[in-house]
């Protein structure tokens, strides 16, 4: 079996494929350049190990009273219960209260403890390539040599697990958007000096108090906002617990503290965010200017000014009903921007003026060529190729559907102009623009037919809707630890975004 | 366990009878009272519009519904609108101007509504039996009312501000936020889900008029810190001097006529007050 290569980046002449945790590099004929491996992988995993059983014995050990209790992992027993209380059956958890003991310690399923890449992105001349993977929540920066050859040059683990990342206009800081909501300015090469200016301050986080000389430990509650007996008793028991750990406490978040590389929060929601973007303006002096453009779960997509004014929100493009998981700028039409989630349709805006300009049914188009049965989608992939006729086609992937929508922007709307059914070869996971128009498709064969299973397709357009296509089959096939149930947990992470009252 | 179910019961009974149309006794908040606690990360069951244009403010201040012709109002559901027949909410002759957010009990509403009866003021909160209690309250004073038709511009509605505050006003449209009594999530673990911080107080700078002001208090010396320190980190706030504070009426009612602030006052607590004057937006 090959382990499917989920996220593709063309850089010129070369393609970056990310499969699990590895990227390999490509030339335009799809032959194989050169690979890039995840370092614990290759040294037989000691820290890995470490990791596990660091995990195992916090989920075993009872809560410290003193310390806050570990963060408590939603693990797949949870999950099974969680689906059979849904589904209504009799349960005998059903009745009991659901409380923070309540599930004993058992064998924690850590597949999504696994690092996986979950963003691949390039820089405009090709020069780096940036990753980031999940669970160990780092990126990585690497230097390029134009032939498909990456060098690690940094590694850095962030404060929280990044979802989406890109680039500043000027392609010398990295934006990342983490799942807690808070939008990190990072440069692309870690320097001595600062490369923000100066006037860019990062706000205080709402997660971390400000790193500083460690404080004498004062209980925030007094015997003036603290009244009944119980409370006063726990405040006083506070105090005396917390005076004894105090020094451990100290030394404990002295070490825990905050990253030491140049990082920047410049902007956050109170929900998890799925997509970044920046989109090049003109700003009211006339000067070139740039926006960030954030989505989250809660189906808002914000505008925010660039650095060093990130602080100031623009407006939000508000209309989705649902989750918003993908976001793109069009290419050569940078005035629009096109957004994707759970909603049946993607949203096509202008987003300076947060206008709604139009929206496409992706859900129709699906259900007319490929499952008529359908009724949800959940927008995976969203991404605007400028072709080399002139053509902008915005291509879309909603997850575990086994086709590409594309859409051709006419002027300021959106038409759709193929469906392309790959029902014989498996699910697409992600697409991207090779030379000669041609459109990069990388596959889960693991639902197609065993004899078409080919990780990627290169499409040929020779009409309006008709497509010639080529398997690429002679690919490394790769090697993962990880069984079928897990890797398809870790491809697919949509669907999942969605709340769980749309499914009464 | 056969006493729980009747408080349970007696509890609907009475909330069920405060639905009938003719009750002129206040509500009691035994019957309403819920932990005082809430994720705001969760995804409650919460209701609230995709866009504040279809926001419909009718139900909450009937008094102040424009006079038109007005079709019959498509429902907001799920189904995909076309876009040239955007759902049609009936318009009130003004905006809100003032929020409330995390309005309890609502004794700040109350008090607030006949010092600026011209203004519409919305309490948010994000528990549903305290929502309940408000709402049921402020329908008896204005039956109670029903000649001088006061307290018509104050209304009450459930949401969880820290998510969805742009989803119910657009860009400028309040000229003041009242914070009033937070929960202080003293533990430092629980500060990411304080109601102030520096990232969601971009979100209040949008909500706010150029000038509007934020307004804060609470009896924790530490909440009243952090929030000075956020706000005050927030380049488009800044702190109103201590002359001006105790010169506004707002402060005067926020100190002694939120229940929260009588409970203070009943066990002798000290309050601490900070307003935020929201600044002009930069040029960019």
């Amino acid at each position: 079996m090959i382990v499917p290569y989920h996220l593709l980046q063309a850089s010129g002449s070369v393609i970056f494929a990310a499969q699990e945790v590895d990227i390999l590099s490509f030339n335009t004929s799809m032959e194989h350049l050169s690979t890039w491996k995840y370092p614990v992988k290759a040294t037989e995993t000691p820290s890995e190990l470490a990791a596990d059983a660091e995990a195992s014995a916090t989920v075993e050990a009872p809560p410290t009273p003193e310390g806050p209790p570990t963060k408590r992992r939603r693990t797949e027993n949870d999950e099974k219960e969680a689906q059979a209380g849904d589904a209504g059956t009799p349960n005998s958890t059903n009745g009991q209260k659901k409380g923070r003991f309540h599930n004993k310690p058992q064998p924690v399923n850590l597949s999504n403890e696994k690092p996986f890449i979950n963003c691949l992105l390039a820089t405009a001349n090709g020069s780096h390539v940036i990753a980031a993977t999940g669970s160990d929540k780092t990126i990585w920066v690497f230097e390029h040599d134009g032939s498909g050859n990456l060098k690690q040059l940094s590694q850095r683990a962030m404060p929280k697990r990044p979802c989406s990342l890109t680039l500043t206009t000027d392609q010398k800081t990295i934006l990342s958007a983490d799942k807690f909501g808070d939008v990190y300015a990072l440069p692309l090469l870690p320097s001595a000096e600062p490369t923000l200016p100066p006037t860019v301050q990062s706000l205080p986080s709402r997660s971390a108090t400000p790193a500083s000389a460690p404080i004498p430990f004062k209980p925030q509650a007094n015997d003036k906002t603290v009244h009944t007996k119980r409370n006063l008793k726990a405040l006083e028991n506070q105090k005396i617990s917390m005076e004894l750990s105090l020094k451990a406490a100290a030394e404990k978040s002295a070490e825990e503290s905050q990253p030491a590389f140049e990082h920047t929060l410049l902007l956050g929601h109170v929900s998890m965010l799925t997509a970044i973007t920046v989109a090049p303006g003109i700003g009211a002096t006339g000067e070139k200017r740039e926006w960030i453009i954030t989505a989250d779960r809660d189906e808002h997509v914000r505008v925010s000014r660039g650095i060093p004014q990130a602080y100031f929100i623009e407006g939000f493009c508000l209309g989705h009903e649902d989750f918003v998981s993908r976001l793109c700028v069009v290419p050569g039409r940078e005035e629009l921007l096109v957004s994707g989630g759970g909603d049946d349709d993607v949203f096509l805006w202008r987003w300076k003026e947060k206008q709604l300009l139009g929206r496409a049914n992706i859900l129709e188009e699906i259900k007319n060529t490929i499952e008529p049965e359908l009724t949800k989608v959940a927008v995976s992939r969203l991404k605007g190729l400028s072709l080399a006729s002139g053509e902008t086609v915005v291509a879309v992937i909603c997850e575990k559907i086994p086709a590409v929508v594309l859409f051709t922007l006419v002027e300021d709307t959106l038409k759709h102009t193929a469906t392309y059914s790959l029902k014989e070869q498996g699910v697409p996971l992600d697409v991207e623009l090779l030379p000669n128009d041609n459109l990069l498709v990388s596959i889960d064969t693991t639902e197609g037919k065993p004899d078409a299973a080919a990780p990627f397709l290169v499409l040929t357009r020779n009409g309006p809707d008709s497509w010639d296509q080529k398997p690429v089959v002679d690919v490394p096939a790769g090697e993962t630890e990880l069984n079928g149930e897990e890797m398809q947990k870790l491809l697919y992470t949509t669907e999942s975004l969605r709340k769980m009252s749309d499914f009464d | 366990m056969a006493a729980k179910k009747n408080k349970k019961q007696k509890r609907e009974d009475y909330r069920a009878a405060m639905k009938q149309d003719d009750v002129l006794t206040m509500p009691r908040k035994k019957f309403y009272r819920q932990r005082a606690h809430a994720n705001p990360f969760s995804d409650h069951q919460l209701v609230y519009p995709p866009h504040p244009d279809q926001m419909d403010w009718s139900t909450l201040y009937p008094a102040y519904v424009a006079q038109e012709e007005s079709q019959p109002e498509a429902t907001p559901s799920s189904t995909t609108e076309d876009l040239s027949a955007p759902v049609k909410v009936k318009k009130l002759t003004q905006d809100v101007e003032v929020a409330d957010i995390g309005c309890g009990f609502g004794g700040l509403l109350i008090a607030l509504a006949p010092v600026m009866p011209q203004t519409l003021v919305l309490g948010l909160e994000i528990r549903v039996s305290v929502t309940q209690f408000v709402e049921d309250r402020i329908k008896v004073l204005r039956r109670q009312n029903e000649e001088s038709k006061a307290y018509q511009n104050v209304s009450v509605l459930r949401a969880n501000t820290m998510k969805f505050l742009p989803n119910f006003f657009r860009q400028g449209q309040l000229s003041k936020i009242f914070i009033c009594f937070p929960d202080p999530h003293f533990k430092a673990r629980k500060h990411k889900q304080r109601i102030v911080s520096t990232t969601l107080n971009s979100e209040y700078a949008y909500a706010v008029r150029p000038g509007g002001v934020v307004y804060t208090i609470t009896d924790v010396p530490d909440l009243h810190g952090w929030m000075v320190q956020h706000f005050e980190a927030h380049p488009m706030f800044e702190r109103v001097g201590v002359e001006e504070q105790e010169g506004d009426p707002c402060v005067e009612i926020m100190r002694n006529a939120t229940e929260e602030g009588k409970k203070v006052e009943r066990n002798k607590g000290e309050k601490f007050v900070a307003l935020f004057r929201r600044l002009e937006d930069p040029v960019f």
